[in-house]
């Protein structure tokens, strides 16, 4: 019996070799073409995952909710002490409304003194969350709204309050969200009230740190941080977070949006701006100057 | 009969495989952990394909595994092609260590298993550094590491009493002959 698989062996051994030998090099030029042409072959992921997932996603739901719904079970433990401290907090918001109706009414009073019209394009299109990244090594979460609802690469995710992160990846009904957390995730942003420019990266923690800082030392902690639209890859203006400084010296952001539980975000619709492209052409007409350089570099020799 | 009954089974266990790997996405998948952790779970898929592949080969064909891991690749968000190149030549090395692994102890299966393991996270970043990837941080990668040796028994304990993965026993390859 031995004899006869040996010989079974000698005949297909080497074809079964060759199919190996194909099916890997087919995985690493798989992997060369995405080094080559990453946009190309993350789009086709996007529509893998826009494939896959979303299929999936009546299975999830109601284990996603079966699980919250024991944690906010076990969140009851607390719920004296917590009302206690939401009383509290309660008494104090109450002023601050106060505050805020007031400053409503005279902002709303102000707008329509000088006639304002608020740019009717910004706007937003609300998602649920279906899917986080699935692996401790990258921060990501799974939109359920993708290109048939208008959503392009690169707007900005928010949660109600601040800056969650930008699309990167978009499905016909899904796309993906990179966190700020994520270790690929670069933010331009400004530091008020200081006015500085940074960058916030990402470094797989739940603060990203701040980058690129011209004055460090202007920087105090609880600092706002708002995105600033450099690079015109972002809308501006949007809140991020506060500085804060870490044990190691090194300022990092903590973030305003609230990480830990992560269900409906807000894709902010963004046009762009109308920018200058041939900043040449405000300062001089192109036209016939270009005979006189020489000569002014041949005075500026004489001189 | 024998061999017939051998080839369904064949068949449904591969079968099996493709659906724990999917269920094991699944399960990751869930929007449970949004926050940045700084610690790794082991990684049940490879941890699944490895303990298959060093009892029974023959329900993780190359194909298979290039497929359920290139999947995993392109839904993870990892550079598509390397962890399935590198958990194919992983089985393949697997696959040649099964007959000798045949009659021995737990502890040697799981020595064997552990090195592959680190083989496939060396072979794994060195692919990456060749290409000047980014890669994952080293400390959670080695904690993954940790966690992936330290979890093998239990799935390799599950798969043995709940899906029937046992190693080939002598008098059943007369039948496994005619199957693979």
């Amino acid at each position: 019996m031995a004899k006869e698989r040996k010989q079974r062996d000698d005949y297909s051994g080497p074809l079964k070799r060759l199919m190996l030998a194909v099916l890997v090099l087919f995985l690493l030029a798989v992997f060369l073409v995405w080094r080559i042409d990453s946009p190309r072959v993350e789009r086709y992921r996007a529509q893998v995952v826009d494939k896959v997932v979303p299929s999936m996603d009546w299975a999830m739901a109601p284990i996603t909710g079966a699980i919250n719904l024991s944690r906010d079970f076990q969140g009851y433990q607390h719920i004296v002490e917590q009302n206690k401290e939401l009383r509290r907090e309660l008494q104090q918001m109450k002023a601050w409304k106060e505050a805020a109706l007031q400053l409503e009414q005279e902002n709303a009073r102000l707008l329509d003194l000088n006639n304002v019209r608020l740019d009717p394009r910004l706007t937003f299109v609300t998602g649920v969350v279906l899917a986080d990244s699935g692996s401790p090594f990258r921060q990501s979460v799974l939109l359920n709204i993708g290109a048939r609802d208008g959503v392009v690469d690169g707007w900005a995710a928010m949660d109600g309050i601040g800056l969650v992160g930008r699309i990167s990846g978009v499905g016909k009904s899904s796309s993906r969200v990179i966190l700020l957390s994520d270790s690929s995730s670069r933010i331009p942003v400004l530091i008020q009230p200081s006015g500085q420019t940074a960058i916030v990266a990402g470094d797989n923690s739940t603060a990203p740190y701040i980058d690129f800082v011209e004055n460090p030392e202007q920087i105090r902690p609880g600092d706002r941080v708002i995105s600033s639209g450099d690079g015109g890859v972002f809308p501006s203006g949007l809140l991020v977070g506060q500085v804060a400084e870490y044990p190691g010296g090194r300022l990092r952001v903590r973030l305003s949006a609230d990480y830990e539980r992560l269900e409906f975000l807000r894709v902010l619709r963004d046009h762009g701006q109308e920018r200058i492209t041939t900043p040449g052409n405000v300062i001089q007409p192109l036209a016939e100057d270009v005979p006189e350089t020489p000569a002014t570099t041949e005075d500026a020799q004489n001189g | 009969m024998a061999e017939v009954q051998g080839r369904s089974r064949k068949w449904k266990m591969r079968f099996l495989y493709m659906v724990l790997v999917m269920a094991v996405l699944y399960v990751q998948l869930l929007p449970l952990q949004t926050l940045p952790r700084n610690w790794a779970g082991p990684d049940f898929i490879v941890l699944l394909t490895v303990a298959w592949a060093v009892r029974r080969p023959e329900y993780t064909p190359a194909v298979s595994v290039a497929g359920m891991t290139l999947l995993a690749d392109f839904v993870l968000l990892r550079p598509p092609g390397v962890m399935a190149a590198v958990m194919v030549g992983a089985r393949q090395v697997l696959k040649r260590q099964e007959s000798g692994l045949r009659d021995s102890t737990f502890m040697a299966e799981w020595a064997t298993v552990s090195v592959v393991l680190v083989g496939v996270l060396i072979a794994n970043r060195l692919i990456l550094a060749l290409f000047l990837v980014d890669q994952a941080p080293f400390g959670l990668s080695m904690i993954q590491l940790g966690f992936n040796i330290a979890a093998y028994p239990l799935v390799a304990l599950a798969s043995r009493f709940v899906m029937g993965v046992r190693k080939i026993v002598p008098g059943e390859t007369d039948s496994m002959a005619g199957a693979t």
